[in-house]
């Protein structure tokens, strides 16, 4: 039964990662995207003093700053992608091909969820060769490059797991652009994804101290500008993402139809 | 892979069929989609499930395949009991759907992988290849599904649920919107797979002549209810007559049709009379003379004949407004599913 399970789980995560890199849009997209961000967003700091920066950001360069978190947010919307995917499975009739094979309906929301993570781990590399490109160094220590992807992994599992369990009912394409309206803005600008806390006021704080995109951007900047690595932080993100799968699991099992 | 000859839920035999149900039914709501259906589908036989739109075939079909769950009864498929053994159930069944369900951004053979993945198959590559070979898509195997024509997709989908060798198959209206052309090869098919891989096939269908020429037995549905079961033959032998349809622009004089002699049953429809005769040829110069030729919109004869059997089970025909309106939905289903 394990063994069904699991050649249920790859082929549906093998037939995600196939539809999604056979469409050129998505590919230039992706690689668009992470140079957009660093070059406006990266780009809105490079007249301040130094003086500023190293206060503020505690680093020269607002890049190596803000890469970590722009990676973390990507992460955060990544999931919006697997609730399309089962939206348009759903009306396309595909999820009753798939219902009616022996495969769980836990089995489908593993697979869509670390298919679009899947998805948004490969701005990782195409981002860090941006930051490269506007002068940001990276460490060589494969452990902390290793970490850094886990961490990234698990922030996309999470939000995932969270966007599908929240529109696992729904058959409507516009509920995961609004779901991710509701998500991902609060969350953003809750964390230290874009600015460091430091001069939030206490109830957003508050916030931050619970939000998993800030711990996701303070680990990769522990990795960036310290060249250190901090597991806790890494084990809670670890505990997130096992938490989120298993809730949408037991959420998908009640509630994933086939139309 | 384990049966379930001693679980059976209400006392149900699954052994006296392929399918066997007892005491269907579903609600929506207020609404009876199927009511107290009981029903044995032979094993190695194409029987057709007959019915207009809204009859509950398709609730049917999602009972059986453990989509739905039924609000009373049992069923059993392919000795399985269907509430108990869902997964039994649904590796041991194949579906072919009225709108071709498939991956158009995979290639043919890619979308038997994956069938073969969630099916849990081995060894599944010579069958996916000989499969591909029987319904001459071999050449085709590695093009994206995207570029094949309705014919051809259909092939593919037949293939599919035919992969992990099921032994009983759904064809939930296989031939719907299709070109005559395409429908006969696919009646072809069908009889070809039966007969060769000896699979049951429960076939659902808007259309007589498909059952007709298909079905070895059949179950006329109406409302949610089993009006009729047997095989065509038992079935057209049940109404002796003729069925003479009219259309009218004013009120017929119905006494005087009902008790014209050869005349069994008359009935006032939305736009004129249907009347049950003996022999039409003998009995329509009488129906003729009583009539205002000029306010005759449309005589329609059916001689004996499942269309005839439908008509008098279910007091109008199979071919009807509803189906028309399928083939619009069919379509838009298609150019969704095409992008």
């Amino acid at each position: 039964m394990r063994n069904a399970t699991l050649n249920q789980f790859y082929g549906l995560l093998a037939r995600e990662i196939k539809k999604t890199y056979r469409n050129p849009w998505i590919i230039a997209i992706t690689v668009v995207q992470p140079f957009m961000w660093l070059a406006f967003f990266g780009s809105s700091f490079s007249s301040a003093p130094k003086s500023f920066l190293e206060g503020f950001f505690h680093t020269y360069s607002y890049v190596a700053f803000l890469l970590p978190g722009v990676l973390s947010t990507s992460m955060l919307t990544v999931g919006m992608f697997g609730s399309m995917s089962t939206i348009q499975d759903k009306r396309f009739g595909y999820m009753k091909r798939i219902l009616l094979t022996p495969t769980d309906k836990a089995t489908i929301f593993v697979a869509k969820s670390m298919g679009s993570t899947t998805r948004g781990m490969v701005q990782l590399p195409v981002m860090a060769t941006a930051a490269a490109l506007f002068g940001v160094s990276f460490p060589l220590n494969p452990v902390l490059w290793l970490g850094w992807i886990a961490a990234l992994f698990f922030l996309g599992l999470g939000f995932s797991s969270l966007f599908m369990a929240l529109t696992v009912a729904s058959t409507d394409w516009q509920t995961p652009g609004v779901i991710s309206n509701f998500i991902t803005m609060p969350l953003m600008f809750s964390s230290t994804a874009l600015f460091p806390q430091a001069n939030f006021p206490a109830w957003m704080r508050a916030i931050s101290a619970v939000n998993p995109v800030t711990f996701s951007a303070t680990f990769g900047r522990t990795i960036v500008l310290g060249g250190s690595i901090d597991w806790t932080l890494l084990a809670y993100l670890a505990l997130f993402a096992a938490m989120m799968l298993f809730i949408g699991s037991v959420m998908a099992t009640k509630w994933l139809k086939v139309e | 892979m384990k049966r379930s000859d001693t679980a059976h839920t209400d006392a149900i035999d699954c052994d006296a069929g392929a399918i066997v149900t007892k005491g269907i039914t579903k609600r929506y709501g207020s609404f009876t989609a199927l009511e107290n259906v009981d029903m044995i589908v032979p094993r190695g036989t194409i029987f057709g499930l007959l019915g207009p739109n809204g009859a509950g075939k398709t609730t049917m079909i999602k009972v059986l395949t453990a989509l739905i769950p039924a609000d009373a009864g049992s069923a059993c498929v392919s000795g399985h009991d269907v509430r108990r053994e869902p997964k039994l159930v649904r590796a041991d069944i194949g579906w072919v759907a009225a709108e071709v369900i498939l991956d158009d951004d995979l290639s043919a053979m890619e979308n038997l992988w994956l069938q073969a993945k969630l099916q849990n198959l081995s060894d599944w590559k010579n069958r996916a290849l000989d499969l591909l070979r029987y319904f001459e898509l071999y050449d085709r195997r590695n093009s994206r599904v995207s570029q094949f024509s309705t014919g051809m997709r259909k092939k593919l989908e037949i293939a599919l649920a035919l992969l992990h060798q099921p032994r009983v198959i759904f064809m939930d209206e296989p031939t719907i919107g299709l070109d005559p052309g395409t429908r006969r090869m696919l009646w072809q098919l069908i009889t070809g797979i039966n007969r060769e891989y000896g699979v049951t096939i429960l076939l659902t269908s808007h259309y007589i002549e498909e059952a007709d020429a298909l079905c070895s037995n059949l179950a006329i549905i109406d409302h949610g209810r089993i009006v009729a079961t047997g095989t065509p033959s038992e079935l057209k032998s049940r109404v002796k007559a003729d069925i003479v349809e009219i259309a009218l622009n004013y009120e017929p004089d119905m006494p005087t049709f009902a008790h014209m002699d050869g005349v069994q049953e008359a009935a006032r429809t939305e736009n004129g009379m249907r009347l049950k005769v003996a022999s039409s040829e003998s009995v329509l110069p009488r129906i003729l003379s009583c009539l205002n030729i000029d306010g005759v919109l449309k005589i329609n004869v059916d001689k004996p004949s499942l269309e005839t059997v439908f008509i008098d089970l279910t007091g109008k025909r199979l071919s009807d407004d509803e189906g028309r309106m399928d083939m619009r939905k069919f379509y838009a289903t298609l150019r969704m599913t095409r992008r």
